[in-house]
Parts: C-alpha cells; structure tokens; sequence
C-alpha cells in the first residue's frame, strides 16, 4: 500500500465499537432473510419510527423494509432492471427511486412466481402484510396502495399526526395526537391478531418497548457528546449504526449493550480530546442520506480538516424525556414517535421556526454543536428528503452565518452524484466558511 | 357592457381572469379575506366567522422566478407556481391563510409559507390520513381547534346557528354546481370544459352567496343559449391533479372533444360531497371533509381490517365513482393528468388505468409541468388518443 493510500484510510478514526455493532446489524439482517425462507411470516413495512415495528416483533412478525432494500439494490447494481421495469409498468417516473425499485421487484416477482434470481441478499419474500406509515411523505402510503397490482397482502397504514409548530403547542394537541395514535395502534393489534390467528403477548411488546426506548436514549446521549471539540465522532460512524435504532436492526439487548460499547468509547475519546478527524477544522453538518457507492469523499474531506459531527434530524433519535409514568406499552409507543416527530416544536417556536422538524433541527444543531458549514445532499427522488434544503441553507446562512452548499444525488441512481464537481464546490465553501466565522465573531456569536 | 354589469358566464370569466377582483373591492369594503389551500380547510367555519374564504391557486402563464430561492425545483409546480405568487404579492390582500396536510410538499410549503409571507393568521390543519372512526374525531378535535385560533383572531365567539346556516348555504351551492354539470349530460354539453374551469375558479375567489347568485344565472344563461359547445364524436372525462387554468381543457377540446365530466380539485372533486346536518355541525363537517372528499391523498380500503386484498375490489371502492361519472355522463374517453412530482396522483395511474381498462373504457395518461409551453407535445398525444377512441 503507498503512502498516500494510509493516509487516506486514516482520515477518519473510526470509532472500534463501531464495527461489532454493525455486524449485529449484518447478522440481523441475515437471519431475517433465513426466517422468511423458511416460511415465517413477513410484513414488508415502511421505516416507521418505532411506532409498528414493536407491535410486529412482539407478534412475532419478520419485518423486511423495502425502503432499505432500494438502498441494498442500488449498491448491488440492481436496482435499475427494476426501476426499468416500474417504468413499463407505466409508473411516472419522477416517483421515489426505492419505490419504483420495489414496485418493478413486485411486478417481476409476481410475473415468475418467485423471488428474482437476480435480487441481491436473498430478495425480499411475499409478504403476509403491507404496512404503510402516515410519516412524512405521500409515498409511504401511496406505494403500498398501488402495489395491490402485484400482491394480494391487504395494506394497513399507521396514522401518524403532524401537526404545526404552533398549533402543537396548542392545549390538548399533544393529548389528542397520542390519543389518536394508541387508538389506530390497538386497532392494529386487533388486526394483526385477526390476520395471524395469534395473541399479542403483551409482556413481550411491553419489554420491546423499553428496549427501543433504551436504545434510543443511549444512542441519543451518544450523539450529544459530539458537541465536544474535537468532535470525537464522524458522520461515517453515525450512518455504519444507525440502523440498530432505526429499523430497529438485530437483537435489540445485543444493540443495547454494543450501544452502550460505543457510548464508553466516545466517552473516553471525549475525556481525551481525541477527535474523529485529526485536525478539525471545519465543523460540518450532512444534510440528507450520503453517497454511499463515494463514501470516500468523507475521507478527502477529512484531510482537509472537515468533521462531520451531525447529520440529518429524520435518522436521530427522539430527544429523550421520562417514559417511566406511562404504564401501557402502546402509549409509551405513541409517545416515543410522537417526541420523535414533535420534540422540538417548543424550541422551535420560541425561535418563530416553523418547520419544526428537518429544518428547524439544523439551525438548532448549528449553534448547539457550533458548526461551520453544511453539505446538503438532495436526493432527487425522494422530495420530502429534499424539500426543506433551500430553507434550511437560507435560514442558517441569515441567522447563523453558517453557509451550506448543495451537491445533489439520488438514492438508487448513484450516478447522479459529481464528486470532483462537489470537491470544486468544498473548496469555494471553504472560503465561504472562513469569511463566515468572521462575521460571526464581529457579532459576538460563541462560535 | 361595463365590467360592473358583467353576469354569468361572462361575470365567471372576468373573475377568472382577475381573480382578486372582487375579493379587492370587499377589502375595501371592510370585510376580511382569507387565503386556504387545498379542499381541507373547512369554508363552513370562515364563513361562519363573516370571513371570505378564498382559494390559494397558481398561476400557468406566470413564470416561477422567485420561489426557487425558498423551494427546490423538483417538487409540484403547481405548489411552486401559488408560493411564488404569494412571494411576487399577488395574494397581499389576505388577512390570513388556513393551510392543511394536503400532501407531504403541501405541508412543508404551508410552512415555508408562514416563514417567508409572515401572514397576520395562520392556522394548520394536520388532516388525517385515514377515515377511521379515530381519524375522524381527531379531525373534529382539530376543528375544534381551528375555531379557538379563529376566536382569538377575530375577537368573536362562533355561534352554532351561524355555522348551521353556512352548512346550508354551502350544501346550496354543491346542490347548484350538481345541476351545472348535470347539464353537460346532454349532448352537447352545454357548457364548455373552459367554461366550467373559469365558473369554479370564479367560485374559489368569491364569497359563498355571491357565487350562488353567480351559479343560478350561469344555468339559467346555459339553458337559454344557443351558442354553446358544439356536438362532437368524443366526450371526455379529465381525471387527476389540480386544473385551474383553462389551456389543458383548451387544448383538448381545440382537437374535436368536449370535456364534458372532471375529477379533479377545481371541480366536482371540490363540491360534489355535500354536509349531513347533523346535531353538532362539526360531525357533518369533520365526515364530509375527511370521508366524503374523493382525494387519493386519503388512504381507502375496500372494507376496514381485511385480511386479503383484492384488487378490483379495492380500485372498485377507490375508482367506483368514477365508473358511475363515465355512465351518467355518456363519456368514451378519459383522461387521465397529473402535473409532474405529484405522488398523489402519481401513484394512483396504473390502477385507475388498470380499472377503467377491466371496465373497457379507453384512457390516456398525459404528464405536465404546469406550464403552457408543455402543452404542445401533449397536444399530438391526445389527438392520437382519439383517433384510437375512434
Ligand atoms: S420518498 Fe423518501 S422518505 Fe418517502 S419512501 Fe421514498 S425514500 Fe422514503
Ligand atoms: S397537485 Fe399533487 S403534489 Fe401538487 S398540491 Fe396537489 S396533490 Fe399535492
């Protein structure tokens, strides 16, 4: 290996604990694949914020998210004989990359009466479900619908409210919403058990449900010590592990201790200034899910003295609050995705911000973790990830004087991503970022 | 004729064209005028409130140039287009807007709305997205709420009675926009696909009584003229996203059809669900809205908690009334239209293909970005489409 190759490699310290946390991931993964092979029940689900997923598991219900699968045919180089094929089927073309990549799966599996040979990871098996998510964009339920052409699974949709940012801080809105939630949620268990033939074991989703929350609390707490200059963890490390709160990936007790792994290692990088990058320079902010098939413009990055210490708010975890009160585990449920989706509404107002989530949380995070400059990664085909960029470049550039450029990409077509055009664009960032910190020192700002 | 003595169709096409005409003058007569985006704000309630209720739209021949500083491109143009003619100051007059959870850009731009145009009121309706019995309390709970905000804004109390007269005398005009279209039964119609447009766009922007009026005189004038649209071989439905301009029907009918049933926004999607008068308005009001209004936006299942799909079942539950439009109004033909990044509509094309495909009623789906210029090469596409009718 030369020179240069090493110093690449060592851009980012990767954090240790990373890596068996996310072969908890790997190994989840793989035994759902094996489960469902071998006949288990599967729901294909909408990443759905911790609201479904606790009611399938204690069901005992192997879930298997198209969603993640877009991304796993995309980096396989699969995805575009199905997306091709969602476009005969006369789907417009603009819809969401991970949709299409599934409705061209469905239709190609319907046609052959089994799983495409060419699906990467095993494919994903008929499913006995389809579970559509009310959260944040049309395509979660409009996929679900239009794949009826293909799949004979019925299709149930989870409500998730969402309400304005000054219109939730209204009397009983927080209240209600819940209460909306835990209604739609015992219907579904009702559902499922109709569906399934089985009962809920209500002791086995009480104990999930702590183990979601706990995960996120860890994982919550483990993020905020990235406040810390240096900042001891990269981007890299938060997308490599995520999927262990998000999903909710692998064994949840594994996750919990691997998490709490991880939390003693930035603990102690945080105890002896170790950051992530080297030299940090620049404190930046990613805005949307990465290039993944170019990860290694992170590294490049990195040399340049850029550490990237908080992603998007759509991936975190909720703001944690005390759970210990509610004693049924389906409000605790409603509660945690409702704290997910509105925790920080009441901040937000206070600042007249009225986008209270994907927005709002970069110009909190901005001045909280004291960041430089963002890198916004619109995804093209996914809007919702897209549609509050431009507001979140402007409001952080006028009130923060914190600049953000835009390098736009796409979740399956990979080749939308121009890496030497987004390195040209760093470098002018760069001179933005140093003018900025200028001006944010003449107006007294703490950073 | 001067601009004052304007009546009926006429009347319709100059507010059409000037759609703050009146809403101006009223301004100026000292009453308030609230902007509402999509079919989910409650008009019943403004009314209520002696507020007139006026439709946020965009705006075809006006090119988008400043919303592209606050919203990216590659999201609904028909969005787009109505925030930047907030930004440009065409909807200054507003004392407020009522926005809803229309779709996932029309929640995110309501906000951006908020944060760039800064209205003196602003309310949000987090519209469910399922019509269980759950959802629809919580949409009335939300009523209940938009009220409250109203209250305060107005300084006045809502009195039930008054809401019970605006159910009335809304459910008046659904009933007479009922009788124009079932005008355009008979062949030919006797009102033009344009037509219709510019006397729906004209309803949006005036106040509810006004309308009325305006609506009686159209039918009347309708039933009197002998100019109206000629007979031609091919009666068209037009189904999908929003329309509030006339060069897409324009378009279509200039190749030798006569649109003669819609479903869409701007349309019989708006007015054909009528209130139930029930004890408490609210129930009549929170049902109608969610339940009632035919938006794919709405997830539908053929019957609550099935365990197996079927789909023509399902498209039967989601698309049937469609089918008793294609009937009733002896259609050969439909259209089926989206503007471009709509997923709403987006997703729903192969299915309603598929369904009017199983009921052999020929269909043609045509994409646009809501400009004029776009129009031309659709032109070709329709024409061929008729030819295909036969
Ligand atoms: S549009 Fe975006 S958020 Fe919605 S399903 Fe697709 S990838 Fe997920
Ligand atoms: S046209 Fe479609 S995307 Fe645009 S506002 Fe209407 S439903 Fe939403």
């Amino acid at each position: 290996m030369s020179d240069e190759k090493k110093k690449k490699k060592k851009a980012i310290n990767r954090l240790k604990t990373m890596y068996p946390l996310r072969a908890n991931i790997d190994k989840g993964y793989e035994r759902s694949v094996e489960a469902t092979k071998a006949g288990k029940p599967t729901a294909w689900s909408m990443v759905n914020w911790w609201e479904a997923d606790p009611i399938l598991k204690a069901m005992d219900i192997e879930i298997v998210y198209p969603e993640n699968y877009g991304a796993v045919c995309a980096a396989f180089g699969k995805a575009q004989a199905f997306l091709d094929r969602s476009d005969a089927e006369g789907f417009p073309t603009h819809m969401c990359g991970y949709a299409r990549n599934c409705i061209g799966y469905a239709a190609k599996m319907k046609e052959l009466g089994e799983i495409p040979s060419e699906a990467p990871m095993g494919g994903m098996p008929k499913p006995m479900l389809l579970l559509c998510s009310g959260a944040l964009c049309d395509a979660r339920i409009k996929w679900f619908q239009a794949l009826g052409r293909y799949l004979d699974a019925p299709v149930w949709t989870v409500e998730m409210p969402h309400p304005g940012v000054e219109e939730s801080q209204m009397p009983g809105v927080r209240e209600k919403a819940i209460d909306f939630m835990v209604k739609e949620l015992r219907e579904f268990v009702v559902f499922l058990e109709r569906l399934t033939g089985r009962k809920m074991d209500w002791n086995k989703l009480d104990e999930i449900a702590n183990d979601l929350i706990a995960i996120n609390k860890i994982w919550y707490d483990l993020n905020e010590m990235r406040k810390v200059r240096p900042c001891p963890m990269h981007s890299r490390d938060f997308w490599t592990c995520m999927n262990a709160s998000l999903f909710p990936a692998g064994d949840p007790k594994e996750a919990l201790r691997l998490y709490q792994d991880m939390y003693d290692e930035v603990k102690q990088r945080v105890d002896d200034k170790i950051g992530a990058v080297a030299n940090e320079k620049y404190r930046m902010i990613f805005g949307e899910l990465p290039p993944w098939h170019a990860l290694k413009i992170f590294d490049e990055l990195a040399e340049r003295g850029w550490n990237f210490v908080i992603e998007s708010w759509a991936y975190q975890a909720p703001k944690p609050m005390d759970y210990s009160k509610i004693s049924d585990p389906i409000e605790r449920i409603a509660t945690q995705t409702y704290q997910w989706l509105t925790g920080y509404f009441e901040d937000a107002l206070k600042e007249k911000e009225y986008m209270g989530y994907f927005a709002y949380p970069y110009i909190e995070w901005a001045r909280t973790f004291q960041c430089d400059g963002a890198l916004f990664h619109p995804l093209i085909t996914c809007r919702t990830a897209t549609n509050h960029l431009i507001l979140a470049q402007d409001r952080l550039l006028s009130k923060w004087n914190v600049p953000a450029m835009i390098a736009e990409g796409d979740i399956v077509d990979l080749n939308l991503f121009d890496y030497a055009d987004t390195m040209r664009k760093a470098e002018v960032l760069e001179e933005m970022m140093d003018h900025h910190k200028k001006v944010r020192q003449e107006r007294g700002l703490e950073w | 004729m001067t601009a004052e003595e304007k009546k009926g169709i006429a009347r319709a096409k100059e507010i059409y064209q000037d759609r703050a005409l009146r809403a101006k003058e009223l301004k100026a007569e000292g009453k308030q005028v609230m902007g509402y985006f999509c079919l989910y704000p409650v008009l019943e309630v403004l009314t209520a409130f002696d507020i007139a209720p006026f439709r946020i739209l965009g705006d075809m021949k006006e090119p988008i140039t400043k919303a592209d500083a606050c919203l990216p491109t590659v999201v609904c143009p028909f969005v787009r287009s109505a925030f930047d003619l907030g930004l440009k100051g065409r909807y200054d007059f507003f004392d407020g807007v009522v926005m809803c959870h229309s779709c996932d850009i029309g929640e995110k731009a309501s906000h951006i709305w908020r944060i760039y145009l800064d209205p003196s009121y602003y309310h949000f309706l987090d519209t469910p997205h399922t019509v269980h019995k759950a959802a629809q309390e919580q949409f009335k709970g939300q009523l209940e709420d938009f009220i409250k905000t109203l209250e305060s804004f107005t300084g006045k109390e809502l009195s039930t009675d008054k809401l019970k007269e605006a159910v009335e005398i809304y459910n008046r005009q659904r009933a007479l926009v009922r009788e124009l279209y079932d005008l355009n039964k008979s062949d030919p119609p006797l009102v033009s696909g344009t037509e219709i447009i510019e006397i729906m766009v004209a309803l949006m922007s005036i106040p509810v009584d006004e309308g009325n009026d305006l609506l009686k005189q159209v039918i009347t004038e309708a039933k009197e003229r002998s100019d109206g649209p000629q007979k031609k071989p091919y009666r068209l439905l037009v189904w999908g996203s929003v329309i509030d301009n006339t060069a897409l029907i324009e378009m279509i009918e200039s190749v030798g059809a006569n649109v003669v049933m819609d479903d869409t926004c701007v349309g019989s999607r708006a007015y054909f669900p009528v209130v139930e008068t029930t004890d408490d308005p609210l129930d009549g009001l929170a049902y109608r809205y969610l339940v009632e209004l035919k938006c794919p936006r709405t997830f539908w299942e053929a019957e609550y908690g099935e365990t197996k799909k079927d789909y023509i079942k399902d498209l039967d539950s989601r698309f049937g009334y469609v089918k008793d439009y294609i009937k009733e109004w002896d259609v050969n033909g439909v259209i089926l239209q989206s503007v471009r990044y709509c997923d709403i509509h987006g997703y729903e094309v192969p299915g309603i293909g598929d369904y009017l495909n199983h009921n052999s009623l020929p269909n043609i789906y045509i994409e646009h970005d809501y400009s004029e210029g776009a129009l031309a090469p659709l032109r070709t596409r329709v024409q061929a489409f008729l030819e295909l009718i036969g």
